[in-house]
């Protein structure tokens, strides 16, 4: 009798766990994305398609419509030209350091995008760029041979940052081939070079293309690139556009910002729908048997001439704007270098602790970060544990919904709420740091949840079940086997969440308020409006800060805490 | 077809020693298994005839032609063999056609003759209805079919098949033994077979290599390996076995407790053990009816 009534409570309290997630997903979430649809097509309370006519009709949303294509689709294709060989002479080849150099490009993945941005914009500025002017004495040409304020300026710093995207799709699906597929090929007579074109290459195909539509998500609905280089240059892109219509606040802007938002969104989820597709492809994943050991490929002669080609691409890429970025926080006078006789200062790291609006940013920026990733990972373990160890119907709702929101446009969340959280249905939190939460634990949770869920599939249930056997109830096997040894992870999945909460622009840009500014957006108004040197600065800290918690997710994963 | 010979091979990962001075000749046509537990360095030896780790020292060659030695390395692609892995290996986005076709595509040989070629060999490994299916939509033995002929196909002079029978269920498992060595004797090939499984080794060997710790423990016949094991650890891999004690003195040995013996080596003395395969024990009424007998 006892045992049926704990039975029945359990299944209570886990319908009502998953009601009450759901229910918050569906109201800060689902709603605001139906309404958000719905106001594109029935913008005055019927059925027109006069907006989304505009989309097209209105040559200024059309430009930034093509922009956006373009930069997307070219830093796509370089951006998966760049990954496939770095992935395979990374993953599969005797290259040198290979763990530093894969470590380097994982970095750059949670690095925020705005600081390659404000590097490139002070390398490669049409008069004055640092690297502009030094190639230009170095060939001895006429003028400075790059624009950054350019549509090939924008692909430039939109690949550098959203290679690596498919860097590591393309990376684990590589390791995680079945080497004897391979090995196979070898014993049929292809030579190393024939092996990687008709077995290796196109058994990553779907990975691969998975991968290419990503980045082509991830550039399109990039806010912090554009807003950088492509302003000054008046390139505009669909963000960007969608940011300035909603600071219009006209009717007839606001309108336009969502049809262009709907389209973002629509093109955005298909893709990434397609994407799930194509590379969760079953097929494709194979069993390995015991030599899960990857083949290594010999480069053989070329080893060392490939990672010195590996190493100046690092420099390029990853070095030489990250130490731009520092040595600009420590120039005073920006027209000349940071080591001309008294050019250096540490006044803009002083304004960084002694400004009051800036230390208050960064207070809000940390508890609008920890609250998201500290409520987003309650979600996920919920969530997770009702995925993973029961049958509770429903159960992958959640998950989807999830899934669905980090598929969303930063653009498109902070849209949507607010058009739905600023009093018009009862709910008024426009202007608070709880509407920032809201949207960045929509946009983030997925990078909890994968690592929450990953572990969860990791512990055996034979683990908790021989506790059982020794007599264990449900709370001791939670708390002794099942916490402990996820543990790492959740920590891990909880930085995860943290990092780009803490430097998020998009969304804070569209959300914040006098009271309620974060770091990003203290960023973006002083690199925009104010000192270049005092947001450098402040790009330092958050570089710091990004580069301190990787090394702590790191060794979390590997198991060394 | 060709021989196989390993002469002083020793290969260590790190400080891992897997293989000490190993030393083996596989004759022309015959079919020689490498039977040992897990991590007895069996495979290792396989991927090190294949070409995928080379050895820290010691030579192999493959039909008279040096494969690995001083100097000597040649990679895996010229070495003519066919392979057989344990996770099947079939290319998932190649057809069955295709994964049998592939080596001969890869020795330039005419359109119509691979043709040909493949549909012998997809008759002989019982797939030629499924050439144009994907492995996906093949069960796990069709799939190591389908890898089986692909290793066939280009008639190499040496198969080596590590372990290709273990993923499959146990009734599959017995059939694909009978049909491999039916192959093999038809294509008269050498074929070194890695396995855990002794009675895989004891039906389809013609002779067995016993690794343990990286060392060949004995080789022999099936027959002789079972019936002469020449120490414990072979005894007891290879098969059940009882263990009795006994006294030895003047050619006799007396079980202990029963007056019950048996003849043995006049140079035998003092407390022996005796190992009775459980095969060899037959259970007599007392009026000599056998109530249990060698099936």
């Amino acid at each position: 009798m006892k045992e049926r009534a704990e039975g029945r409570i359990n299944i209570d309290i886990k319908w009502l766990l998953t009601g009450i997630i759901v229910v918050f997903l569906l109201v800060f979430q689902v709603f605001p994305m139906l309404y958000l649809l719905f106001k594109a097509f029935f913008p005055d309370g019927h059925f027109s398609l006069e907006g989304i006519s505009r989309i097209y009709s209105y040559p200024l949303n059309w430009l930034c419509i093509k922009n956006t294509l373009v930069t997307a689709t070219l830093s796509m294709i370089f951006g998966v030209c760049i990954a496939v060989p770095l992935a395979w002479l990374v993953g599969r080849t005797n290259l040198y350091a290979k763990s530093f150099f894969r470590t380097l490009f994982l970095t750059t993945y949670m690095v925020p995008p705005y600081v390659g941005a404000m590097a490139w914009l002070r390398l490669l500025n049409p008069k004055a760029g640092t690297l502009n002017i030094f190639i230009r004495d170095l060939f001895g040409l006429k003028s400075p041979p790059f624009n950054i304020y350019s549509i090939g300026g924008l692909v430039w710093v939109l690949t550098s940052f959203y290679y690596p995207y498919a860097f590591i799709i393309i990376s684990r699906a590589m390791e995680h081939m079945d080497p004897s597929l391979e090995e196979t090929s070898r014993v049929s007579g292809a030579s190393p070079v024939k092996t990687l074109f008709t077995v290796t290459i196109p058994m990553m195909l779907p990975s691969i293309a998975a991968s290419a539509m990503l980045v082509f998500v991830a550039a399109a609905s990039c806010y912090g690139i554009p807003s950088i280089i492509g302003a000054p240059g008046k390139i505009y892109t669909l963000t960007t556009r969608i940011v300035d219509y909603v600071y219009v606040g006209s009717a007839q802007g606001l309108s336009d910002a969502v049809s262009l938002a709907v389209f973002l969104m629509l093109l955005s989820l298909a893709l990434m729908y397609i994407a799930d597709m194509v590379g969760g492809k079953k097929d494709y994943i194979t069993v390995s048997g015991k030599s899960v050991r990857p083949g290594i490929v010999d480069l053989g002669r070329w080893r060392i001439p490939i990672t010195v080609l590996v190493g100046l691409f690092s420099v390029i890429v990853v070095v030489i704007p990250f130490c731009s970025v520092f040595a600009a926080s420590f120039t005073l006078n920006m027209g000349k270098s940071v080591f001309a006789p008294g050019n250096f200062t540490t006044k803009y790291w002083k304004i960084l602790i002694s400004r009051r609006s800036i230390i208050s940013s960064g207070m809000h920026s940390l508890l609008a970060a920890v609250l998201a990733a500290t409520l987003g990972m309650i979600i996920c373990l919920v969530m997770a544990y009702l995925m993973k160890r029961t049958k509770v119907r429903g159960r992958s709702i959640p998950d989807f919904l999830i899934a669905l929101g980090s598929g969303m446009p930063s653009v498109a969340i902070a849209l949507s709420l607010i058009m739905t959280m600023s009093g018009r249905f009862g709910i008024n939190i426009y202007n608070t740091l709880s509407i920032m939460v809201i949207a960045y634990m929509i946009k983030y949770m997925m990078m909890g949840m994968r690592a929450v869920v990953a572990a969860f599939s990791q512990v055996s249930t034979d683990l908790e079940e021989s506790a059982c056997s020794c007599g264990a109830g449900w709370f001791r096997r939670v708390s002794d086997i099942l916490i402990p040894l996820i543990a790492p992870s959740v920590a891990a999945g909880w930085f995860l969440m943290f990092m780009p909460c803490f430097y998020e622009l998009t969304m804070s840009n569209l959300l914040y308020s006098d009271r309620t500014k974060t770091i990003g957006v203290e960023l973006y108004l002083y690199q925009t409006y104010h000192s270049q040197q005092t947001a450098s600065a402040l790009a330092g800290v958050i570089l710091i800060v990004v580069i301190l918690l990787n090394l702590i997710v790191k060794r979390l994963f590997e198991g060394k805490f | 077809m060709a021989s196989v010979k390993i002469e002083h091979v020793t290969k260590s990962f790190g400080d891992n020693i897997i293989l000490k001075d190993f030393s083996a000749e596989f004759e022309d046509g015959q079919f020689a298994t490498l039977l040992g537990p897990s991590g007895c360095g069996k495979t290792t030896m396989l991927r090190m005839i294949a070409g995928f780790e080379k050895p820290d020292e010691g030579e192999i060659s493959i039909g008279g032609r040096k494969v690995n030695g001083k100097d000597v390395f040649v990679p895996p692609e010229n070495r003519g063999l066919g392979m057989v892995f344990q996770s099947y290996a079939v290319w998932p986005h190649m057809t069955v056609f295709d994964n049998v076709a592939y080596p001969l595509k890869l020795k330039k040989m005419p359109k119509e003759e691979i043709r040909q070629r493949v549909m012998e060999i997809l008759e002989i490994v019982h797939m030629d209805q499924y050439e144009k299916r994907r492995p996906s939509e093949l069960s796990g033995g069709q799939q190591q079919r389908i890898a089986l002929g692909r290793a066939l196909a280009a008639q190499p002079g040496v198969m080596l098949l590590d372990e290709p029978l273990s993923n499959l269920d146990a009734r599959l498992r017995e059939d694909m033994r009978f049909e491999i060595k039916d192959i093999q004797q038809r294509f008269r090939m050498t074929v070194v077979y890695v396995t855990h499984d002794q009675s895989e080794a004891m039906t389809m060997s013609d002779i067995i290599y016993v690794i343990n710790n990286g060392e060949i423990e004995q080789s022999g016949r099936p027959v002789d390996i079972y019936r002469k094991p020449r120490e414990g650890f072979v005894r007891d891999f290879i098969g059940g076995v009882d263990l009795l004690s006994g006294e030895a003195e003047g050619g006799r040995i007396r079980l202990k407790g029963t007056d019950q013996g048996f003849i043995c080596d006049e140079n035998i003395h003092g407390s022996v053990e005796v190992a009775i395969r459980p095969d060899d024990i037959y259970i007599i009424s007392p009026e000599g009816r056998f109530l249990s007998s060698k099936q």
